[in-house]
């Protein structure tokens, strides 16, 4: 522990004014044929053999300068309801029969060093976890998470929940292999996932549901493709602005940070709409018109509107896949880049650093699909942050130049790519090809992508799950924990047992080894080998 | 999109129109609405049935409504559709603040107060936050309702095969002269008022450029009640666990569709997940020591169906499909190498089969239980030593023995109160020797039930050819077709069908995709069971029902369940391309 004072504080009162319960009895039992599974895996633990009781009404203490924090005693109260699941109903008859059931850990100590609830790229999710006896000569057991911020003590709360598992023999919420003792803290400050809501609408509770299981994970971004869908101030555009509102108290909540996106000057088409002159013409309608002044007004206002939503400092500019043949067809945009003396490719960097001045005005960091960085490197505003997903080796050529990276390599870490199996997913390499220390630090994660033209609210949590989780361990867990053919098969099984406690939380995560993503199960049979 | 809403509004004007002319003698107005003026059909279609209230109602919403449009395209689409309902063409707006007024003997019930805190959950979903700043900004929103009044009549809260699911639903000016809206839920059972709750909050629509819950097409006079009263849906827990949230959430949904069984068939030969603790090692069965469920997660599940109006039929399928249970008992294969049908010869079976239905008896009050049946392939009796020698000792053919088992199955039943179902195998096996309460189940195939009535049985409806969710190439339509009472004209034989049911076997369905396979077919069948079959069997399809289960769809999407695309010819196939929900 990285505190040992504090927590022999802690400990002194439970020791002096409980009186001694004694043991319970499934304390006492072995638990080797019980192994616990934990997904992403720590980066530091230890374990034992003995095995602890939890009390259904297991109560928090919290110290420190973020103790109090809302955000630590919801957490406590979400989780508690997902470990103590079964047993509700249980411990309600049990009170009725006055049967006293005497459990070995009552109460959880949760102590957060800072009192900030800032939420950020690269904010400290580090946090220790110990479950075990208070000292060697108590009988009473005690857990404690200690971390530097409150995300970090979320990030706790879920390690914690997995080592609950719910006994179906004695019916009560058990730990195995105690004492455990966990160092945590991620590889990478950027595990992202993104959501397509233009392709297809998401209404807001499958997006929260979404967050909600993103957390089990650990995963911390989401990257929410709005498309245009969200506009305050520009009415006429198809809005919800209402469901943007809703949505930014749940994700900081669940310690995601959201970053938006506006994607520039191609796939904006629906933009029109509402505000047809943003076409270059009635029959030719994306990229935007860059030629009208009134194009960047309303970017602006969109990125004004947007910044009061979303706090975190990085906004996604797209960028990508900019076809602009409506530039050069359309005669009124022809003659002004002719006037200008620009080709295409120049009015595309022309639109996207014009774009990217925008975003940073405005005290965002932009991120932009990697074709720009492909397309201009050396006039990309250095602050911006690339983001591959065309192919392999596009970070290693960005930190060379200096820039921040997202690996998002569409060959493995594309969830709409339904042949890409689970070990692809899990041993794919954000640092692949990156060797110096200080380039390194430059890739700030990965991103799977959930493109949204053949995915819906019936069947998106499928295509997302189990193979997000198979990234957001490459994305948490150390490399050398993690990597090589002994490490792929603990894996599986725990990757498996990982589907399975999805499942439990209502989450519809699909088979693990079919080789098509999302396949129906094969036959009858256990979750636990499907 | 507006194509749609232009089908759906003519064709619910249409039948709106029917029903008013032809079936208004049968209303019966609650008393409390006996003053009401705006009883007409006052649709589009119908301006000369009844000119000068009318003219009154518009003048009215000119010159009192508070500010919000009137949306004459906005058409309200409502699934299953209720037996007898007229609309007109105002709109008002809801309080998102909405209170709860309840009258009548059961007006107090606890179910009441939770379905309503539930349904307000779900109409008010968008408009939380928004009112919290309202609030801040001390922007004075007027609504035109802000109260719904629940008359319960009946105490009971007893759920049961048949209570009264009746309600009548208001929603329109307390008097012409008033400015103030009114919505009023009138039922016999607390049940009934959560099926009308149901209904309300259909009729309510988040409207975005107000952001406001609006109501359309107001005044709206709904008498609605089901067509059959078992409405049901199997779900199977023993070729893939479910885990208790998953069941909860299928619960959840069938409220949506005004389903009122789930028939839980909870073992089968793969596994035996429950808990009975007249024998604990039953469970030795289950995939593994998590997927298991205990008594209190039965009972659980059992209070949270009883919720929302849902009654729990459990199967215990003997003698066939019953592998698993001897892994705890091994006694009860006939041999360690031929496993099923369950030992026929010893005591111990049938003493393990009523400690079974002893224990289960406490966890589930419905009267119906089911017993299956079905799919016994006897070899294992014939060829085991054993029992061939005591078959051979009682002079019993194969047929015989399996007919002794299912009326001995029967009678442990029956002496614990329960009325017995058993899959139609046992109707077409031995008709004559069936006890007489016994509900027959229909799935082979077609011509079942018009057989099983013909001898005086109860029928529950579930042709696999139509009703068997599993069968991914059967389309909405078909399901949505298909007929209970098909072959059947005698109305005393009518009254036989209790109804139908659809099952979601599991081989192939797991918390993965289960939604999506049960929606949304299941609401297609959902309204055959619960609507007139003269409102939903003319016209097209296309128009009189499709877009009404598209528009379904998306409100069980906005509410949370994964239900697939409507119009793909196999079930729970992805959506083709991008596009909007209402078309998929």
């Amino acid at each position: 522990m990285s505190n040992p004072v504090l927590l022999l504080l802690l400990s002194l009162p439970l020791l002096l004014f409980h009186t001694p319960l004694p043991v319970s009895a499934a304390s006492s039992s072995s638990s080797s044929d019980s192994p616990t599974y934990l997904w992403p895996l720590p980066s530091k633990f230890s374990s034992g053999v003995e095995t602890f009781s939890i009390d259904p009404t297991l109560s928090l203490s919290v110290s420190g300068n973020g103790g109090s924090s809302r955000i630590v005693k919801e957490g406590f109260d979400r989780y508690k309801s997902i470990i103590f699941k079964n047993s509700d109903v249980f411990s309600i008859l049990s009170t009725f029969r006055k049967k006293r059931t005497l459990y070995d850990v009552v109460n959880l100590n949760v102590i957060v060093h800072s009192a900030s609830e800032d939420l950020q790229l690269g904010v400290d999710e580090s946090y220790s976890l110990a479950v075990g006896r208070s000292d060697n000569l108590s009988i009473m057991g005690e857990a404690t998470i200690e971390a530097a911020t409150v995300f970090g003590a979320l990030r706790g709360l879920e390690t914690f929940s997995q080592l609950c598992t719910f006994d179906y023999a004695s019916k009560t919420v058990l730990i195995h292999n105690i004492p455990w003792n966990i160092q945590d803290e991620p590889r990478f400050k950027y595990r992202g996932l993104l959501l397509d809501t233009s392709r297809h609408y998401f209404p807001v509770d499958v997006i929260k549901h979404i967050l909600e299981s993103m957390t089990f994970a650990k995963l911390m971004n989401k990257h929410f493709l709005l498309r245009c869908h969200h506009i305050l101030s520009y009415g006429k555009v198809h809005t919800q602005n209402g469901s943007a509102i809703q949505l930014r108290m749940p994700m900081k909540l669940s310690r995601i940070n959201v970053m938006a996106e506006v994607d520039v000057p191609g796939h904006a088409e629906s933009w029109g709409k509402g505000y047809p002159d943003l076409w270059p013409s009635s029959s030719c309608r994306e990229p935007l018109d860059i030629t009208k002044n009134f194009t960047f007004e309303l970017i602006s206002g969109i990125l004004s509107d947007m910044r009061k939503i979303f706090p975190f400092e990085l906004f996604h500019l797209g960028g990508d896949e900019v076809n602009t043949d409506c530039w050069t067809d359309t005669p009124h945009v022809k003659q002004w880049l002719q006037k200008r003396n620009m080709t295409n490719k120049e009015a595309y960097k022309y639109f996207v650093l014009k774009a990217q001045n925008i975003a940073i005005s405005r005290g965002w960091t932009p991120v932009n699909w990697e074709e720009t960085f492909n397309t201009f490197p050396e006039s990309l505003n250095p602050k911006t942050v690339v983001h591959n997903w065309l192919g392999p080796g596009v970070c290693p050529k960005a930190v060379a130049k200096g820039f921040k990276c997202i690996f998002s390599n569409q060959g493995v870490w594309y969830l709409d790519h339904l042949d890409v199996p689970w070990y692809k997913v899990y041993n794919a390499e954000p640092l692949e090809g990156i060797s110096d220390p200080s380039k390194q630090e430059l890739v700030l994660g990965g991103e799977v992508c959930m493109w949204g033209e053949t995915i819906d609210t019936s069947n998106v949590q499928q295509t997302i799950w189990p193979r997000a989780a198979a990234a957001a361990e490459r994305l948490w867990s150390r490399k050398d924990a993690t990597s090589g053919d002994s490490a792929n098969t603990t894996a599986l099984l725990r990757l498996q047992y990982f589907r399975c406690l999805l499942n439990g939380r209502g989450v519809q995560a699909a088979p693990v080894t079919n080789f098509y993503a999302r396949n129906q199960p094969e036959g009858p049979g256990s979750c636990y080998d499907q």
